[in-house]
């Protein structure tokens, strides 16, 4: 009998290795990139913020393991998706008012 | 025959709504630590009053703390496996050991606090440092209730054995560890490594 997953995916240990490994090597990275930070700050930020953008996907689909197979599955991946537009919407948002308001506060 | 498929098959869309209403909680949980990010990203803007972070940060201890909690989700998952094999004994050991590395975490993070505090970066010298706190502190919560969490199952698993409870909490839990997880990528690049560059 397959085991009921709800939509949240079947764990596999070959999946879950990988997914370690690269988490580990993504997290080296990142770190390395900073002690001490080795190139311009602009080179240093795309470089953490690329790896932690992988590192997240790899979480995502190595050990969440959100996928498309099942009506359950889509409902979860779609929230998912929709919450990720949520939060790029407040932080974004916020980040781009309070510029604004710096910038018009100064000039 | 029929009537007991029905029942099982009724059962599990049961089961499938409720760990819906969990994923959705911890949705809205990423909505609460949205707002706590961006809080942080607009106190500490390059010129913020009080004392920049930077000096008194050690990355090789974040990274300690990094591992640490990477190598528990690691195990969380492999707990997951032997439940899926049938091996209550196996499901229980996996836990300790996701417990043990969770707790380091906890440890160091709370040790961190405190040697900043000492060290004159408390939560009240600036509004940066308090949303520091703030962010931090409300993701190192919820790894403590994660923890508080791994010893009911850690119970429930001696008592009930492998149900289809247990199986279904054990689903919840470990998307609750995993969430964790994927926060502290957020918090160790945007609070650790973006504060030295």
């Amino acid at each position: 009998m397959s085991e009921p997953d709800f939509g949240t995916g079947k764990k596999k240990f070959n999946v879950y290795v990988i997914g370690l490994v690269l988490c580990l090597v993504l997290t080296l990275i990142a770190f390395w990139a900073v002690m001490p930070p080795k190139y311009s700050p602009t080179i240093t930020f795309s470089l953490i913020f690329i790896a932690a953008i992988l590192q997240f996907l790899v979480q995502v689909v190595c050990f969440l393991r959100l996928n498309a197979a099942t009506e359950q599955s889509r409902i979860n991946l779609m929230s998912f998706l929709f919450t990720v537009v949520v939060l790029v919407a407040v932080v974004a948002g916020s980040l781009w008012i309070m510029w604004s308001l710096s910038y018009n506060m100064m000039h | 025959m029929r009537v007991a498929a029905h029942v099982q098959n009724h059962h599990q869309e049961a089961d499938s709504i409720d760990v819906f209403g969990f994923w959705l909680y911890i949705l809205t949980d990423c909505i609460l630590f949205a707002s706590l990010f961006a809080t942080y990203l607009v106190l500490h803007k390059p010129h913020a009053v009080g004392p920049a972070l930077k000096s008194y940060i050690d990355l090789s201890y974040v990274l300690g703390e990094t591992l640490f909690l990477l190598a528990s989700n690691f195990t969380f998952g492999m707990s997951i496996l032997a439940l899926y094999k049938n091996k209550p004994a196996l499901v229980k050991a996996w836990l300790i050991l996701t417990f043990v590395l969770g707790a380091c975490f906890v440890g160091m993070e709370v040790n961190e606090f405190i040697h900043l505090a000492r060290e004159g970066y408390s939560w009240q010298v600036s509004g940066a440092a308090s949303a520091f706190f703030t962010l931090v502190g409300t993701h190192g919560f919820h790894v403590t209730m994660g923890l508080l969490w791994i010893i009911v199952m850690i119970v429930q698993l001696s008592f009930f054995k492998i149900s289809d409870h247990t199986k279904r909490r054990m689903i919840y839990l470990g998307l609750f560890w995993n969430f964790l997880d994927i926060v502290w990528i957020f918090v160790f690049t945007i609070v650790y490594l973006m504060a030295v560059i």
